[in-house]
């Protein structure tokens, strides 16, 4: 088995490096982003001219006293104020679709990627941890690309520009200008890796925050009834001066650009004005061109500065884009292989199967067994004995270490997802409901339901004996499932469980103390029910209440790494109560 | 142009007194905050003077180079120092706030009574403790030292433009409230988007969640497709009001640009007018112009801290909200030790419209075994809930040795009577910190519920012992592992009374049996209210309580209600097989 702990695994890639992983995102996009590329090459062109006309107007007109040539180039400049705000606009709305649709296709992916992902993998990490991921981190992504993505683009080409003009217009003068951005330029790559690491360490932290915060409240009742208000409150508290630290951190590694980068716009106005008129007394030089270039200095450091801004921007969305790209970066390793030859008839055969969890101990050692169709199994065993590992193993939620399963006489890793979810049917020890209704959860992912009246969905129930349960919900089908602990108690959870899975018809349904917290009148309803399943249904019902199991054509012991058959009900109960135990 | 005017669009209309009012514990630092982006914001206006003064002083031959080159880096460097220690204070200062506002809140949460956490739900408190409070501190952040800096840049340029020259600074005024004028509304309709963006958001957060909660049921049945189609739904509507904000971004910046070339077009059209004339100085006009293009930043700036403040004071609404939040009724103060008596008396319980108990009374003599049977749903948890005082009856009265037990300190009455819950919770910390997770349990009464509970094997095999750290959601340990640990944990208080919640449900028949014989022998005096499903198990109690739909139908010994009940014994009929092995 993988492993699939992304805390252990997560790694600090380079901005750029974690940019470049997201250019295939980018590449459908190539037509829309050539357009707002021009859009916005016009843009800052025209931004740019614009102070050049202003200082060409200073220079010529206004000192010579020709108002009527400033009246023109006054029409020449609203000219381009105009054809910039089409340009701006154009540009703005492109870079923002281009954003906006990538980071659809980014949320994707991640979604689809989990949905791919074993169930390992959720074992393996805290789900508070994981839902931060893709809910803050992506969130992350999104401001930077619905906010600071165009001026990003902007601004580099604002830049690029302003630095062209100012070379052009005079290069030493340029050049000396320009001198500045060139040192904040080796600052910044020489810091901005303790900013990264810096930042995505508060990620983390915040993080643990979240993970805490949730057990906490979702375990809120055992605090109070054990008088550990104070355990939350602790907990809480470290968690809290943890996460304080590193956000200051974060936060003084993030504040360190913005200043130095004003100052360096000063010195860079500071060079323009006294080399500027030490060339202007040299004769190399006008007042105009001056004027323009103090505007250039602005046009360029004014953008730069809030580069650094963004950068900052752009380095939270890289870390968050991190976090997640270690997510897409990993492979369910539970493919499924060719199709072999049939072996036999039986339903389900265990075949030397072994199983131990990544650095767990061994649960399966080499368990062979054979599960004829239409009959009813039990499993019985200590708890910890290796029950839920079987089953689990049987509806290929993991897969063996070593040994193989076969379901039908083909091995369980050549079926397709949806065949094997046709085949099996498996109601959890804790069963999982939606936001909803009942009736969306007991038609929950199945087809086969999917266009029926509420009246043809009745008569399907009574059909299935299934009716008589509605009765303990106060609603019917439409009593509403609201997320975590609400009106439904832990018995009707496991009923709409129950219904959600016998509905589904499958050929082999597993139950795993299923019915452990529904009282034994109901569980009487129940077992009319799996009696009266089709024929060819078989039962594996893991269970320790005895007479849930007495009904079983055969009766498994699971405990210490094997799986042997008890032959009777008394062989059963003997061995649960002599056996040794490993529990 | 009166400065009143100008400062009007300024002032973000939504900013709830209550977001500064909490700001009022940290006065000092508010006010070095305010100190600092002044001095920073006013040495930086005064740099274009000093540009334009040397222009114009080269312009009439009295250029010190010298002088400015001192005068101009002292002024650079001094916003240097000032902006850095800004940025400082701002961090500290937020993330200050934002660490107290967290404590403060969940202190609140810690005192609330589990009643008011299952009603608020464990997502929106989360919410509060994490984005809310973000959403704050970005205020404290961001807001503060941004208005103080936008609103003395766009003064200060205003008094110096009219400084130099005041008809033509009248004209370029005119910009601040036409700038303002399609800030103010453009940003009203982007709230309302806003607030569509969140409710997305939390729509696709929720699909999300349930899709990692919900993982292995969705991998067993293979609905990822349907998974993936819920996603898609929410993941295009976000893309669709983010394009419907984007739409309004796209206007907003184009918009302010083209103001302010107009008002290039007129400084040039005005300014050079008067150059030419001889009224206005080169270097002034220099200065116009740059005085323009720092009046433009601060007044975007300022919309979008309405923005923030906007984000921020719903944040803080909700936040304060918990925080307001009606405490649990306080306790008694009664400390008595308990002889462990319960009496119930008339105990109607309701969610909402829904009666989940009606009318239940009963006794529990102190060191009696009593059973409490009765189908899913008939409110069975909720009884042992009342009795822990975790929630509260709508009717009636709990007793507990003949006194409410409204008069008891709940500390004193938890430490006294002790919960296993039917759900296993875990928590992340050893076996050790689980089992003696209450302040009363001693070394002695953790090994004697360790023995009692039949942990000892368990907890021998592990490579760590009682110091093995369990697992978030308790991945390491087994259901009946689990129930066991919970069993532990309230044993280990050396309760009077022992409320257990279908504790049998996950334990084996044959430790389920040894566990109890052990209770009975450790801890004789205590009172047990068992809620179960196995007859079996509980005939030899001294009554029997058959719950059904919130109503007590009958109330005796097992051989009573095997003579007196028929709804008794259509249960026990449905269970007979299995006497015979238990």
């Amino acid at each position: 088995m993988n492993n699939y702990n992304l805390s252990t695994s997560a790694g600090q890639t380079k901005p750029m490096a974690a940019l470049k992983k997201l250019l295939p995102y980018l590449s459908e996009e190539r037509s829309k982003l050539l357009g707002a590329l021009a859009a916005m090459v016009v843009n800052s062109g025209l931004n740019l001219i614009t102070p050049l006309i202003v200082g060409w107007t200073v220079d010529t007109a206004v000192t010579s006293g020709d108002f009527g040539l400033v009246l023109r180039n006054a029409g020449i400049l609203l000219a381009c104020y105009l054809l910039a705000f089409v340009a701006s606009y154009a540009q703005t709305v492109a870079m923002g679709n281009v954003g906006q649709r990538v980071l659809f296709k980014l949320r994707s992916s991640v979604f689809t990627k989990i949905q791919s992902l074993p169930v390992a993998f959720f074992n393996q990490n805290k789900a508070g941890d994981l839902i931060s991921r893709i809910n803050n981190d992506t969130d992350k992504l999104n401001q930077f690309f619905s906010q600071s993505l165009m001026q990003f683009a902007a601004n580099i080409f604002m830049i690029i520009g302003a630095g062209i003009f100012l070379l052009v217009i005079h290069p030493r003068l340029g050049a000396a200008t320009l001198a500045p951005a060139v040192f904040l330029l080796v600052f910044t790559q020489f810091v901005s890796a303790w900013i990264r690491r810096k930042n995505l360490q508060n990620l983390q932290a915040t993080g643990g925050l979240s993970a805490e915060v949730q057990e906490s409240l979702d375990n809120f009742k055992v605090i109070v009834a054990f008088n550990r208000r104070d355990y939350f409150r602790e907990r809480f508290r470290q968690e809290n001066q943890k996460n304080f630290k590193a956000a200051i951190s974060a936060g003084v590694a993030s504040g360190t650009l913005t200043p130095l980068y004003g100052f360096c716009a000063s010195m860079a106005q500071l060079v323009v004005l006294a080399y500027g008129i030490l060339l202007i007394a040299q004769g190399d030089f006008t007042v105009g061109l001056l004027i323009s270039f103090l505007f250039y200095v602005s046009r360029f450091y004014d953008p730069l500065r809030q580069m650094a801004m963004l950068w900052a921007n752009f380095q939270l969305a890289m870390a968050g884009w991190d976090r997640i790209s270690a997510i897409l970066l990993l492979e369910s390793d539970m493919p499924t292989v060719p199709v072999e030859t049939s072996r036999n008839e039986a339903l389900m055969e265990f075949d030397k199967v072994g199983f131990r969890y990544p650095g767990g101990k061994e649960v399966l050692r080499s368990a062979s067994f054979t599960l004829e169709p239409g009959k009813t199994y039990a499993l019985v065993g200590p708890t910890g004995g290796g029950k839920t590992t079987t089953a689990s193993l049987m509806a290929r939620l993991f897969d063996p270490t070593s040994g193989t399963v076969y379901l039908g006489g083909r091995d369980i890793r050549s079926y397709s997802a949806p065949e094997r979810a046709k085949k099996i049917g498996f109601i959890l020890q804790e069963p999982f409901l939606f936001t909803g209704t009942v009736r969306d959860n007991i038609l929950y992912g199945n087809e086969a339901y999917a266009g029926y009246s509420a009246a043809g969905l009745g008569a399907a129930l009574e059909k299935t004996n299934l009716g008589a349960l509605l009765s303990r919900f106060d609603g019917g089908l439409d009593t509403p499932v609201r997320a975590g602990a609400d009106g439904l108690s832990l018995g009707q959870r496991q009923l709409i469980a129950f219904m959600r899975a016998v509905l589904r018809d499958p050929e082999l349904l597993i139950l795993d103390e299923a019915t452990a917290n529904i009282d034994t009148v109901t569980e009487q309803l129940l077992e009319d029910i799996l009696k009266r399943l089709p024929a060819h249904t078989t039962r594996v019902i893991i269970a320790h209440r005895l007479n849930t199991i007495e009904s079983a054509d055969e009766i498994f012991f699971v405990n210490g790494g094997e799986i042997t058959p008890a032959g009777s009900m008394e062989h059963a109960v003997d061995m649960l109560l002599h056996g040794h135990r490993q529990s | 142009m009166p400065e009143k005017d100008i400062k009007a669009p300024a002032v973000p209309p939504t900013a709830g007194p209550s977001l500064f009012g909490l700001l009022g514990s940290y006065k000092g630092w508010v006010a070095l905050l305010v100190v600092l982006a002044l001095l920073s914001n006013l040495i930086a206006l005064v740099m274009p003077l000093l540009i334009s003064r040397g222009i114009d002083a080269f312009g009439t031959g009295a250029f010190n180079l010298r002088l400015t080159v001192i005068e101009f880096t002292a002024a650079a460097a001094a916003v240097l120092v000032f902006t850095y220690l800004l940025s400082l204070v701002q961090v500290y200062v937020s993330e200050l706030v934002a660490r107290d506002l967290r404590s403060e809140l969940a202190a609140a949460v810690s005192r609330q009574s589990y009643a008011f956490v299952q009603r608020t739900g464990s997502s929106l408190l989360l919410t509060n403790l994490t984005s809310d409070i973000d959403a704050v501190k970005m205020f404290v952040s961001q807001a503060i030292s941004t208005v103080v800096s936008s609103i003395s840049v766009i003064v200060g340029s205003a008094i110096l433009l009219r400084l130099i020259d005041a008809p033509l600074a009248l004209v370029v005024l005119l910009i601040v409230p036409a700038i303002g004028a399609v800030l103010f509304f453009i940003f009203r309709q982007m709230r309302v988007l806003f607030k569509k963006t969140q409710e997305v958001i939390d729509w696709l957060n929720k699909v999300i969640n349930e899709s990692i909660l919900g993982a292995a049921l969705i991998r067993v049945i293979d609905s990822r497709s349907l998974e993936e189609k819920k996603f898609h739904e929410a993941n295009s509507r976000a893309t669709s009001v983010a394009l419907q904000l984007l739409g309004l971004f796209s206007v907003l910046i184009p918009v302010v640009w083209l103001i302010s070339g107009l008002a290039t077009i007129a400084i040039l059209l005005l300014g050079g007018h008067f150059v030419i004339e001889g009224s206005m100085t080169i270097g002034d006009f220099s200065a116009f112009n740059t005085y323009l293009g720092m009046l433009i930043f601060p007044m975007f700036m300022l919309s979008f801290i309405s923005n923030v403040t906007a984000r921020s004071s719903a944040s803080y609404k909700r936040i304060t909200d918990v925080l307001g939040a009606e405490p649990e009724p306080e306790g008694g103060t009664l400390k008595a030790t308990l002889r462990g008596d319960v009496e119930l008396k008339n105990v109607s319980m309701s969610f909402g419209e829904k009666d989940v108990l009606k009318d239940v009374s009963f006794s529990v003599p102190a060191g009696s075994r009593t059973a409490i049977i009765g189908p899913t749903g008939a409110g069975k948890s909720q009884l042992l809930y009342l009795l822990t005082a975790l929630t509260r009856p709508s009717k009636g009265e709990i007793r507990f040795d003949g006194r409410p037990i409204a008069e008891y300190d709940p500390v004193s009455l938890h430490a006294q009577v002790a919960f296993v819950f039917q759900d296993s919770v875990v928590f992340n910390m050893t076996i050790r910190e689980n089992i003696a997770f209450s302040p009363d349990a001693t070394d002695e009464s953790l090994q004697k519920a360790i023995r009692t509970a039949e942990l000892q094997d368990f907890i021998a095999s592990l490579p760590e012992g009682l110091d093995t750290v369990v697992s978030e959601r308790g991945g390491n340990v087994s259901g009946g592992q689990k129930q066991r640990i919970m069993l532990a944990r309230a044993l280990a208080l050396n309760p009077k009374v022992l409320l257990l919640d279908d504790f049998t449900a996950r334990v084996d028949a044959q430790t389920e049996q040894k566990i109890l014989a052990n209770v009975a022998r450790e801890y004789p005096g205590l009172a047990l209210i068992s809620v179960t499903q196995k007859i079996a198990s509980v005939e030899s109690y001294d009554q029997i309580v058959l719950l059904m739909e919130g109503e007590v139908l009958a109330i005796g010994t097992h051989t009573h209600l095997m003579e007196t009940s028929p709804e008794y014994v259509q249960i026990a009929d449905s269970q007979r097989s299995t006497v015979t092995y238990e």
